[in-house]
């Protein structure tokens, strides 16, 4: 009876979205049903990437040293680690949050949440899809806004841990 | 496409790091980080696809047209909010928002409106709130967001100042 409470309670907001999504199944089946199927295009398309995040959340979990993360991404890392954590956010595909179990595996193990901060902002630069950005919307548009993205991504972490405050510098 | 390809260099990765430390760890390590993986490819599975389903039906009930057309009844600083609340709302990969982006600017959007969209549409997610507070916590999740969304604001307008 206590599992069931506590699969019931770790998985609240699925059993919510699944009810909204009972109701818009009455609303408008037509429309739910493509929306259903939008969704298991997605994630089939992001299979692959999400059995790499997993085994590589496992890794990081289990077999990589905490010394290792300090010194790249972690307190020893400094201005470099940031850059870092900016420059995997431009590159890596798929939505950020299908990282975010990733992320907390490295924040468990000493990364600075500065770094994980500025690659989730940096998320919204995408240097393999620059070309089309530039096709659509210009190259002064595509080129300025990039940057920007790329250089409030540091700002933004530096921000985070700021106002984050002293608790997590004890880590 | 780019996913497969992606998502094909992140196994190659992993796999050689498995390879390599198949012969250094011991390999009871290497076996409890497989099922550590394991565990969480399932609750992966489950929460990511629960989200891939509410952005899903939002896209269907909410048509791009329909959200373009009322973002299209701002100007100015107001634009900027309602450019930034309704990529909040709506989310998709970076490069889902260009086409979107272009039919603002067709439609006579300003370039702050059209930027706050583009930003908050990747950075700021109401629909995966819930999931970076379960896994990177309360304090991260709340600070995060709010650097993050005055932070669009002053962007937007340097893009306006620039552009």
């Amino acid at each position: 009876m206590n599992k069931v409470k506590s699969i019931l309670k770790d998985y609240a907001l699925e059993i919510a979205i699944s009810l909204i999504a009972i109701v818009l199944v009455i609303l408008n089946p037509g429309k739910a049903y493509t929306g259903f199927k939008q969704a298991l295009e997605n994630f089939r398309s992001l299979l692959l990437v999400m059995i790499g995040v997993s085994l590589l959340s496992g890794y990081v979990s289990v077999v990589v040293s905490k010394e290792t993360i300090r010194r790249y991404v972690g307190k020893e890392s400094g201005f470099k680690g940031v850059i870092a954590g900016a420059l995997f956010g431009s590159l890596m595909v798929g939505p950020a949050y299908m990282f975010f179990s990733f992320f907390k595996e490295m924040v468990s193990k000493g990364a600075k949440p500065r770094v994980v901060a500025a690659s989730i902002t940096a998320w919204a630069v995408k240097l393999p899809w620059i070309p089309f950005m530039i096709a659509l919307l210009g190259a002064k548009f595509a080129i300025v806004l990039n940057l920007l993205i790329f250089l409030f991504a540091i700002v933004c972490g530096y921000l985070v841990e700021l106002f984050l405050g002293k608790a997590e510098e004890q880590r | 496409m780019e996913n497969l390809i992606i998502g094909l260099i992140l196994l190659i990765v992993v796999a050689t790091l498995y390879l390599f430390s198949l012969r250094r760890a011991d390999h009871s390590k290497l076996k409890k980080s497989l099922t550590r993986s394991l565990r969480i490819l399932i609750q992966n599975s489950i929460r990511l696809f629960a989200i891939f389903l509410i952005i899903g039906m939002l896209q269907n009930f909410l048509s791009k047209e329909a959200m373009s057309n009322f973002l299209l009844r701002f100007r100015g600083f107001s634009g900027i909010l309602a450019g930034e609340l309704a990529g909040s709302i709506m989310m998709g990969p970076a490069a889902s928002g260009y086409p979107i982006a272009k039919y603002l600017f067709d439609s006579g959007a300003k370039t702050p409106l059209v930027s706050a969209f583009l930003l908050s549409w990747v950075m700021v997610g109401i629909v995966s709130m819930p999931l970076e507070y379960k896994d990177l916590g309360r304090k991260f999740m709340i600070t995060r967001n709010i650097v993050t969304i005055i932070g669009i604001i002053f962007l937007s307008l340097i893009m306006g100042v620039l552009i």
